[in-house]
């Protein structure tokens, strides 16, 4: 059987989340013998739009990236979406909140209207995606995890639970518990509850859970005293383009 | 054998005469909580704290880690699976009674139906040194209700009681005498030693009143009252279906299993990890239908698994009052407070 061909593209973002994939050390000689890739701008500069597994970093920010993306998806058989700003705009999105000319003038004064752009997206708002790897920047386990997967042909294996259960596994003590707050009761797991174990708390960059409790979202955090409006600016860190980061009605969160 | 005393300024040495042939864990600070830890080096020994008040994990994790490798393969086929068993002698230094109950409970749960050899393995070769405790760690506890102050008959090999100056140790097992027998400090209690043990448990359950508003053995009875309660509901509007209630709860032992694949996508490992009810996928099943949809019916089962099923199903508590489920609730979810209100419950529908 041929090696399955990946290549990997990027949009608006810091590319971080590539670095993640070449800091896969220890593995990456075993994923360069198990495909080929095609595509790399971090690593390879090779040109190709012959591949089967293509890896999108970044967020649709700009109309005229809706073209590349639709190429790539007709390229492509299976389109994984890396890191936050693929998934759900990831910080991007902040602009969108702002405003979008003031965005630009703050980013490039007088030269503004040089550039084109438009409020940050998912790339799923243009093309479809097949799996969606979270987090700003990904977890190299989960990248291997979906890797392995598409290989064996199989479904990867993605947590949809609070990242406080790994956070518990690990033993940490909460940082409720120490007059501080987190979001890891309502973000995604997955990351090994990375930010809680080396003393930081969650920003939810993995995304929100399915059916996350926004009530107890914002009931408990005003309890250990934060404001709506603090409450909406954790949900709009790395999750805006979610209802819930939208001005709440009558005094509760959106769905 | 009777009771030893052995002076506290010998407890270094008991420590180093375990450390011979055995892992050695103890608890130990961990920022302002404590947690159960491996003792490697000599400033693991002095970092020993057995004043502590209450660990963040039970010490269930050295019987049933967190994660576990059972079995590799190195391709399809029954040939090329090997089991992987572990276990590594090992002394538990420092469980407290409720949490000897929780492990007598889990020794039963793993027993039978089917018995597990994983659990098992570990649990042969596992040496527990009890610790008495003096009070509640805080408001949360309820011991005294759940009749797990005291430590259970058998399931330890030495347990040590607090006299100041000295320990107070009792003996369990012919595991637990051989561990005297091998450290020189230990000599038998006098009368003044007993009279001070016995005063300790006074003072013990002076410190740890009750604080059900019934009897305990009304639990089960009261929780099947309580079932239709629109209590739930009202609860599970705080609840964030985290899950942090069951993975610190010394009773709980249900797990996932998942297949991690190597890149040749045909060998690698079987690993189970701690799983909890509290999780909205953990009655999900193929095709998508969902047991218990709804953070509600997640609550009242784990308060039901807590507070009757497994009693019934092992003989043994479900619960035992040790409090870390609401202590580390970040949604102050208590579950005394929940037992507590099915009294009233049971009452409003008469
Ligand atoms: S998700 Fe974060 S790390 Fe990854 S590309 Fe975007 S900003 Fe960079
Ligand atoms: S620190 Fe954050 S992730 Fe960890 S248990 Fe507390 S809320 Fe959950
Ligand atoms: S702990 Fe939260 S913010 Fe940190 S990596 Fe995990 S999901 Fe992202
Ligand atoms: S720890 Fe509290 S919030 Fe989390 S699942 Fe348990 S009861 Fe719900
Ligand atoms: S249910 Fe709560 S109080 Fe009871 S044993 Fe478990 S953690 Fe302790």
């Amino acid at each position: 059987m041929a090696k399955p061909r990946v290549s990997f593209h990027d949009f608006t973002s810091c590319e971080g989340c590539q670095l993640q994939v070449l800091n896969c050390e220890d593995e990456l000689l075993g994923i360069v013998g198990a495909v080929d890739i095609v595509n790399f701008r971090e690593a390879i500069d090779e040109k190709s739009d012959e591949y089967d597994i293509a890896f999108i970093e970044g967020a649709f920010t700009r109309e005229s990236d809706r073209k590349r993306l639709e190429h790539i998806r007709k390229c492509a058989k299976i389109v994984v979406a890396l890191g936050a700003c693929a998934c759900t705009g990831g910080l991007n999105v902040l602009k969108n909140f702002r405003g979008i000319d003031e965005s630009m003038k703050k980013v490039y004064g007088e030269a503004a209207s040089w550039y084109e752009t438009s409020p940050a997206l998912p790339i799923e708002a243009a093309i479809k995606v097949d799996v969606k790897i979270n987090g700003c920047p990904i977890p190299k386990q989960e990248f291997l995890e979906v890797v392995k997967s598409v290989l064996a042909g199989r479904t990867p294996q993605i947590p949809d639970y609070p990242v406080c259960v790994e956070c518990k596994l690990r033993e940490n003590v909460c940082l409720f518990q120490k007059g501080e707050y987190c979001m890891g009761v309502v973000a995604k797991a997955g990351c090994n509850a990375w930010c809680p174990s080396y003393g930081g708390r969650c920003y939810a960059c993995r995304g929100l859970i399915t059916d996350f409790n926004k009530n107890a979202a914002k009931d408990v955090l005003a309890e250990y005293g934060l404001t709506l409006e603090q409450v909406m600016a954790e949900f709009r860190m790395f999750n805006g383009v979610f209802p819930v980061a939208e001005p709440p009605a009558d005094g509760a969160l959106k769905s | 054998m009777l009771p030893q005393i052995l002076p506290k300024s010998k407890f270094d040495e008991f420590v180093g005469s375990l450390s011979a042939d055995n892992r050695v864990v103890a608890p130990m600070a961990k920022g302002p909580a404590f947690a159960f830890q491996e003792v490697q080096t000599p400033e693991d020994q002095a970092a020993i704290r057995m004043d502590y008040d209450l660990s963040i994990l039970p010490p269930k994790k050295f019987l049933m880690p967190q994660r576990e490798t059972l079995l590799s393969f190195g391709g399809r086929g029954p040939e090329n699976v090997q089991p992987q068993v572990q276990a590594k002698p090992t002394v538990i230094l420092g469980v407290q009674p409720m949490d000897l109950h929780a492990i007598a409970t889990l020794d039963a749960a793993m027993a039978k139906d089917p018995a597990d050899p994983y659990y098992q393995a570990k649990r042969a070769v596992t040496k527990i040194v009890g610790l008495n405790v003096a009070q509640y760690a805080n408001d949360y506890q309820f011991m005294a209700d759940m009749d797990t102050l005291d430590a259970p008959a058998s399931g330890w090999d030495l347990f040590l009681t607090d006299l100041g100056d000295r320990w107070f140790v009792e003996v369990g097992s012919e595991a637990g005498q051989a561990m005297i027998t091998k450290c020189a400090g230990f000599s038998p209690a006098k009368s003044d030693d007993h009279a001070a043990k016995v005063a300790f448990d006074k003072a013990k359950a002076a410190a740890c009143s009750k604080r059900l508003p019934y009897d305990a053995r009304y639990l089960p009875e009261l929780l099947a009252n309580s079932y239709d309660s629109l209590l739930w509901n009202a609860v599970a509007r705080r609840c964030f279906s985290c899950g942090s209630c069951t993975n610190v709860c010394p009773t709980c032992y249900c797990f996932d299993v998942q297949d991690k694949l190597g890149l040749d996508a045909a060998s690698g490992e079987r690993v189970r990890s701690w799983d909890s009810c509290q999780l909205r996928v953990f009655a999900e099943v193929a095709g998508g239908e969902n047991f218990r949809e709804h953070a509600d019916s997640r609550l009242r089962h784990r308060v039901f698994r807590k507070g009757k099923f497994i009693l019934e199903r092992t003989g043994k508590p479900g619960c035992v009052g040790c409090g870390r489920c609401s202590t580390h609730c970040v949604a102050g979810i208590s579950i005394l407070e929940t037992f507590q209100q099915i009294a009233d419950e049971a009452a409003a529908e008469i």
